[in-house]
């Protein structure tokens, strides 16, 4: 394939792999050009899911029309808000990019560690008086909707409508490449919303109603810890035909946040005024049926224990744990790092297997989960190959002698595609520091990257640390996930859920209310008693209840190679 | 050909039978077999016997038999084989990006070690985007490496059962991955690629697999490598820039480096596939050690087919370390006009100067090397 350019006296050339040269265009004849490879322009999502190749055109361009430079552009745009045709800037972030801020800030300072709500305060004004947005929440309240959504579609499942094990929903890496490369995974995806996908049925349709702005007044910005929560923007099921908007219009990530600052000279270690003041979000001692949210509040930094990706295992077990006839007790095992958990509940009594779970991070992992959700449910699994090779699946299993037990399948894996789940997203700050050489220049100096405004790009920091340099520095990984949890529970293993689980209830009495008056508002049930989330409403305000909490998935076709690849 | 020089080919046995471009051939390692692997998506594998001279113990006849060919079930070409390092079972690495896991069917126990049942596809490995490349075995077969145009190198751990589990997927290179092969004794994965690296990988036994360092050097494509196959003290590769260079490990603590030590010249065109010969017990000369590094076999786009003699001599007072390689045959236009795209030495005992060609022609050469 060749492309002339019209002004100068070179050709780029495409080879067969798909490469692109430079070719001086006098010597394409003779076969004999000397050409330069040329660097491929690609929007890559290696830091996300990392399975190049995944995303399509139109997906880059969908990428890349969701940018930090488009929020400034919008918000330059946005005519007074006296005018009809001014939209309500709206920014939701979530709690992983807090924590890579606060760690961020903490790793550059001698002060004492800052905490998410002070992070969320710093950012909030910013956003506020800098940028010009109206509203700031976080996303953990639009999370807890999620949970409670995610756990009421796990008992239909176990109840047999739908299928087991349910696999978590909120990683769209996960999503995209189930979709693309593993169809036959995709009944098991639980269909409820990822919360910056309720966060925005929130902004758009709850406080819209109450702000009397229609979903396309608003305009509603994210901030993700990932890459391909830009996708899962963009995707059809979240757009709203009859006001041509989304639900989310504009994802950035914690980096691209962070760029903004610092374009905007804003210093986010130094304090603002009330940063430690929690946000009064209503009076939840009101009686069913009332308003209890105050203004334009939302409860704020809902703590869920478990996993910084969302707890959505922990949080089936501790409702599990909860409602349980009988006392259970709880197993972890490693299955050789902590991106790979299986949890068992058991009756202590009978010593009954009620649930198996797993938490199951990073792309690797991933791929023996597809193998053992196929096998254990004897499928076919992935895009197969034709004849001999169709079929075998079951086959294997046939071959083990003496091997009667039966498959301890799951009941529910959480999963994510990054290795340590969220808090290593694709869309996180990097670590600001060089550990190699301590710090010290090229002439001794000791220098502190990030304050003389360096700033590293992947490749950087891979050669700056030299062997070792993963995807991801675990290190640093470490120092996000601390910075996660000390807003509340210190995240330890030992003490999941049991004796957690009491607190919950307490903690989260508040937030629970505050969910239900969501649901009465927006699903309008007839009965208007609903005490719980998980309680049945009647038919009509279920098919509500579906459209704005639940989503759905389908195959898609890889876009086939048309070249004749020899090699 | 150059009539000067001192080794001599003799064709042994010209295997036709696939209806497509031949690509890739893999030697047993315990049982007389020889597989080959083509574009018409079957493998097919060749009995052999040989009859020994009674007087020197050398190898008179060599006797290829047609046993059975696999058709395999892949929609598109079968790029490589490899097999287990127990011989008992094939790997088939196919462009429809699947990897498939191939035995005989052991219709009784007391037959185990020359089964004769039919070749059944015991294991599909799936998770390449695209195009899978190369496949390997690790020294113990444990381990299972592959890699692709999809810029990928997988490892899979070998459980009982034709059951594997992913222990890596490792992004590293930029570009399609051509070629992977283990360490010979340690647990060390090498990759070659388009984006003209090589990459070694090793397990952090608290983590993943990661890339320990990165080999670069080459002008062009890395197509092929391969490791000196008794210590593994060097790597061999092979390029698009028509070289071939040889990597010396180097001995430090905690860490894997390697020093390119050799460019060998003598291929017109891309040297698409090489390999490494044992050698015989080092010798010292005046002062000198010297120790054969046995023959490297290399093949490529020119058709033509050279085998290198690589010899590291130590100097006695300086201590150092020198690598010298010479070509001791040459045989042009092994496969007529066609493209060489594979070649192997047999590693069966006794038959070690033997070495087997596929080419574009869809033809499996063997031949014996007289040095």
């Amino acid at each position: 394939m060749l492309v002339a350019h019209p002004d100068v006296q070179t050709e780029i050339r495409v080879d067969f792999s798909g490469s692109y040269y430079e070719v001086a265009s006098n010597d394409l004849k003779s076969g004999a050009a000397p050409q330069k490879k040329l660097q491929t322009a690609e929007i890559s999502l290696n830091d996300c899911l990392a399975c190049s190749g995944c995303i399509t055109s139109a997906e880059s361009v969908l990428i890349s029309m969701q940018s930090h430079t488009e929020v400034l552009n919008f918000l330059e745009n946005n005519p007074e808000d006296i005018c009809v045709s001014h939209k309500v800037p709206v920014l939701s972030i979530a709690p992983q990019c807090l924590a890579s801020l606060a760690a961020s800030i903490s790793s550059s300072s001698t002060a004492a560690p800052v905490t998410l709500r002070q992070v969320l305060r710093r950012v909030e004004a910013f956003c506020k008086t800098v940028l010009g947005f109206t509203q700031v929440y976080d996303t953990t309240f639009a999370r807890h909707i999620a949970l409670l959504e995610h756990a009421k579609e796990y008992r239909e499942r176990k109840a047999g409508v739908g299928q087991l094990p349910m696999l978590a929903s909120a990683c769209p890496g996960w999503v995209c490449y189930a979709e693309k490369t593993h169809a036959e995974m995709l009944p098991f995806i639980s269909r409820t919303k990822s919360p910056q996908q309720v966060m925005g049925t929130l902004v758009k349709e709850w406080f819209g109603a109450r702000w009397g702005k229609s979903p396309s007044q608003i305009y509603h910005v994210s901030v993700m810890p990932c890459y391909d929560k830009k996708l899962e923007a963009s995707r059809q099921d979240f757009f709203n035909d009859v006001y041509s908007t989304r639900d989310v219009d504009c994802v950035i990530t914690t980096g691209e946040l962070d760029l903004m600052m610092r374009d905007k000279g804003w210093d986010l270690s130094k304090p603002v005024e009330g940063e430690d003041l929690e946000k009064d979000i209503g009076d939840t001692c009101h009686q069913n049926g009332d308003d209890i949210f105050l203004n334009d509040a939302l409860p704020e930094l809902v703590n869920h224990p478990g996993t910084s990706s969302g707890s959505y295992l922990h949080s089936l077990i501790a409702n599990m744990v909860q409602n349980s006839p009988r006392p259970v007790d709880i197993d972890v095992k490693a299955m050789r790092s902590a991106d790979y958990e299986e949890y068992t509940l058991t009756e202590r009594e009978s010593r009954t297997v009620v649930f198996r779970g797993a938490k199951c991070y990073g792309f690797r992992n991933l791929q023996n989960l597809v193998r053992k959700v196929g096998r254990d449910a004897g499928l076919q699994v992935g895009r197969g190959a034709a004849g001999k090779l169709a079929g075998l699946r079951g086959r294997g299993l046939k071959t083990r002698k003496g091997e009667v037990s039966a498959p301890e399948i799951y009941d529910y894996v959480e999963v994510m595609a990054c290795p340590g789940g969220c808090i290593n997203g694709g869309g996180q700050l990097r670590p600001p520091t060089i550990t190699q050489n301590g710090g010290v220049d090229h002439e001794g100096f000791e220098r502190d990257w990030q304050a003389s405004g360096v700033q590293l790009d992947e490749e950087d920091i891979g050669r700056i640390q030299g062997q070792g340099a993963k995807w991801g520095d675990k290190e640093w990984t470490k120092k996000v996930e601390l910075a996660y949890w000390q807003a509340g529970q210190p995240h330890d293993s030992e003490d999941v859920q049991l004796p957690k689980v009491n607190g919950i209830k307490n903690k989260t009495t508040a937030v629970d209310h505050a969910s239900v008056q969501i649901l009465r508002d927006l699903c309008k049930p007839k009965d208007l008693a609903a005490q719980s989330w998980l309680d049945s409403v009647d038919e009509e305000a279920e098919t509500r209840r579906r459209k704005y909490f639940r989503t759905q998935y389908r195959a898609v076709e890889s876009e086939v190679i048309g070249l004749a690849v020899k090699w | 050909m150059n009539v000067d020089l001192p080794g001599k080919f003799e064709l042994v046995a010209e295997l036709e039978g696939h209806d497509d471009r031949a690509w890739h051939i893999a030697w047993n390692p315990t049982r007389n077999l020889l597989a080959s692997c083509s574009a018409d998506k079957t493998v097919r594998l060749y009995n052999f016997s040989s009859s020994t001279n009674q007087s020197d113990g050398t190898t008179n006849g060599l006797t290829f038999t047609h046993n059975t060919t696999i058709p395999t079930g892949h929609t598109k070409t079968v790029r490589a084989v490899a097999w287990s390092p127990s011989g008992k079972t094939l790997a088939t690495a196919s462009f429809d990006a699947n990897i498939g896991i191939w035995a005989q069917e052991e219709d009784n126990e007391e037959a185990e070690d020359s089964p004769s049942g039919e070749w059944e596809c015991m294991s599909l490995l799936e998770g390449h985007e695209t195009e899978c490349k190369s496949i390997a075995y690790s020294s113990t077969g444990t381990l299972l490496a592959s890699c692709s145009r999809d810029k990928t190198v997988w490892i899979w751990e070998v459980h009982p059962d034709s059951d594997f589990e992913c222990m890596g997927v490792l992004m590293e290179h930029t570009q399609d991955v051509k070629c992977v092969a283990w360490h010979p004794t340690e647990e060390i994965l090498a990759s070659a690629s388009y984006d003209d690296t090589i990459k070694l990988y090793l397990d952090d036994p608290s983590d993943d697999w990661f890339c320990a360092t990165t080999l670069t050097g080459h002008g062009s494509t890395v197509w092929t490598l391969a490791w000196e196959p008794l210590q593994g003290g060097y790597l061999a590769s092979g390029s698009d820039d028509g070289t071939i260079r040889i990597w010396r490990r180097l001995p430090v603590k905690g860490e894997l480096r390697f020093d390119c030590v050799a460019v060998l010249e003598g291929h017109d065109r891309s040297v698409y596939s090489i390999s490494w010969s044992p050698s015989p017990p080092s010798v010292v000369v005046e002062g000198e050690q010297q120790c054969e590094l046995g023959l490297l076999a290399s093949t490529g786009g020119d058709g033509i087919v050279l085998i290198w003699q690589i010899t590291e001599t130590t100097e006695a007072d300086s201590g150092k370390t020198v690598i010298e390689h010479k070509i001791v045959a040459r045989i042009d236009a092994a496969h007529g006009v066609f493209d060489v795209n594979s070649i192997a030495w047999c590693p069966r005992t006794g038959l070690q100067d033997v070495l087997a060609t596929t080419g574009d022609d869809g033809h499996v050469k063997v031949w014996k090397i007289h040095v």
